[in-house]
């Protein structure tokens, strides 16, 4: 990751119109792309998502704005440069969009037909991107003979066919089985280290934006309303939705509403109080819960704990029934928070988000 | 060659004509099947890409090709060969004759052909040419590595019902004289009573379109790796 930017869109707008409908499906977006980033763009279907990546490389011309890639700015060059510019911009779809006419070598010969290389050389090449994506032994297969996450593969070594700087994930997982799409995300960051590769990634699973992303930009309403890198996002989110993401691929979504469901069973009262801790980077590894015990007498009772490693970066969330005298229990947040952890009091008779 | 002669009494009289009928209506769908399979390709090709959302949009170009299409497809063949007369004249010097009805057999399936090839286009995938595009895929390159190579197995499909169309209009071509199997059922087998001579040439023709069908239907499942 450097600081160099390689994609950055300007005040992007993108206004369909519709059988006199109008719809504002991105509206005023900036967004910077650095080398070698993984950039996840999360948001629920509609968001606008796909129409902001796709002014990338001008697949969707925008409205009003400006889009400047590897220098170049996109918007100004003629269909001639357009296809030269765009052969630098992979791109890669939910489904797949392979020809099923074609073998799986011949696709991946494709964006190769026409151009400098010798037939010899084509095939070298192809050769070197089925062995890249693990899928040297398909090479005289047809689409239709092969699983989802194997298409997916074969559109990845299609995309790198002339060795782009840039690759853009539309959704790329979305079709796949939790399994498949973690082997398909690792391919991805694999060639992010190997190639160097940007990628932008749009997903509407944090999951996938968690596993492989160092930055992520939250969008809603064809608008970006949070953005920073992983850690920071995962940690510290402010918007509602942006929260809401999070708590669903943390499962903490799932854990609060079972929580909730039986929540008389917690006999919750001054004495009783049902928080949650969510801790960053080294206060991980401090043991808590038996310090407070020590210092406070307040006693923790676990039901929900769970660790991500994002970016090398432990996030720990707990939720815990903490059991002591009143002040004694608001000694012991203050001594929470002051470790650097953050403390959300839950109350289980509004039942929702965290 | 006894049961021919009694089931055939007039037919087999007749050997050099039924030669000559058949070898007519070869040539005419033939020579037709290449300029109006041209014409129609090109004119169907220039429907999908112009259409709303196509690869070269272009509202007008599309109005007017579709415009052209729905006229000639809508007027009848045998009053098409009436009125093209004039057309035919200037084109091949005669109105008259087998060479003469192929103009107007190309101006009555072109037409169908380019709505056949257009429908056919339009099965592919928008995916997979959005898929061409992000790779830098000009139209031409769209057109030819994309639309016709996906499409193909349709093309074939839509060649044979197009073909088979063919020679049903040729049979009429026999009211200009074009001559041909359909002219000899008729104007010998139907006018003079000889009911042998109409099921004889509908047993050619049918062999015609069995061929045409069996080969079609071999070629489109060769070309076809969808499933």
């Amino acid at each position: 990751m450097t600081n160099e930017a390689i994609i950055q869109l300007k005040d992007i707008d993108v206004t369909f119109h519709n059988k006199g409908q109008t719809v504002e499906a991105v509206k005023k977006v900036s967004l910077t792309v650095n080398r070698g980033d993984i950039y996840g763009v999360v948001g629920y279907s509609g968001a606008g998502k796909s129409t902001l990546v796709r002014v990338i490389n001008r697949l969707q011309k925008p409205t009003a704005g400006s889009v400047d890639v590897n220098g170049q700015d996109i918007l100004a060059l003629n269909s001639h440069d357009l296809r030269e510019a765009r052969t630098k911009i992979g791109m890669i779809f939910q489904h797949f969009n392979l020809m099923n006419s074609r073998t799986i070598a011949d696709n991946v010969d494709y964006p190769l037909k026409g151009g400098k290389l010798s037939r010899t050389e084509r095939k070298e090449k192809v050769a070197h991107l089925l062995d890249l994506v693990g899928l040297t032994e398909k090479a005289t297969d047809y689409p239709a003979q092969l699983s989802g996450g194997q298409k997916q593969r074969v559109a990845i070594a299609r995309a790198l066919a002339n060795d782009p700087e840039i690759l853009i994930s539309d959704e790329a997982t979305s079709a796949l089985d939790p399994k498949t799409t973690s082997a398909i995300l690792e391919l991805l960051k694999r060639l992010n280290k190997e190639l160097g590769l940007t990628v932008v990634l749009i997903t509407h699973e944090m999951e996938a934006v968690k596993e492989i992303c160092n930055k992520v930009a939250v969008m809603e309403d064809g608008e970006i309303i949070e953005r920073g890198d992983l850690v920071t996002i995962f940690s510290q989110p402010k918007q509602p939705l942006t929260k809401d993401f999070i708590n669903t691929a943390t499962q903490i979504n799932q854990a609060l509403e079972k929580i909730y469901r039986q929540a008389s069973t917690l006999g919750l009262d001054d004495h009783h109080q049902l928080v949650q801790l969510q801790y960053v980077g080294a206060t991980t590894d401090a043991p808590l819960i038996t310090e407070l015990y020590k210092r406070y007498e307040v006693v923790s009772n676990i039901l929900y704990g769970n660790v991500e490693i994002l970016q090398d970066t432990p996030l720990g969330n707990l939720i815990v029934v903490m059991t002591g005298e009143p002040d004694k229990l608001k000694a012991a947040w203050q001594y929470c928070q002051d470790a650097g952890i953050t403390i959300t009091h839950l109350k289980p008779k509004k039942p929702g988000v965290a | 060659m006894g049961w021919f002669a009694k089931y055939f009494p007039n037919a087999v009289t007749m050997k050099s004509d039924f030669i000559q009928a058949t070898g007519e209506t070869l040539y005419m769908t033939a020579i037709t099947a290449i300029i109006a399979g041209i014409l129609g390709m090109a004119i169907g090709i220039g429907l999908i890409v112009t259409q709303p959302g196509g690869i070269l949009e272009n509202r007008i170009v599309y109005n007017i090709l579709d415009k052209f299409v729905n006229l000639f497809r809508s007027i009848p063949f045998v009053i098409l060969l009436a009125i093209i007369a004039p057309v035919t004249r200037i084109i091949v010097g005669t109105a008259i004759g087998t060479t003469a009805a192929i103009v107007p057999l190309v101006i009555g399936s072109a037409p169908f052909y380019a709505r056949q090839i257009q429908n056919a286009l339009a099965e592919v995938d928008h995916g997979v040419i959005e898929a061409a595009e992000s790779v830098g895929s000009g139209p031409i390159a769209i057109i030819f590595r994309v639309y016709l190579k996906e499409g193909l197995a349709d093309i074939i499909r839509s060649s044979v019902l197009t073909l088979i169309s063919l020679i049903d209009l040729t049979a009429m071509a026999g009211a200009i004289g074009g001559g041909g199997l359909g002219n000899l059922a008729v104007n010998i087998g139907y006018n003079r009573f000889q009911t042998d001579v109409i099921f004889l040439a509908m047993l050619i023709i049918l062999v015609i379109v069995f061929i045409i069908q069996l080969v079609g239907d071999w070629l489109a499942r060769r070309v076809d790796h969808t499933a």
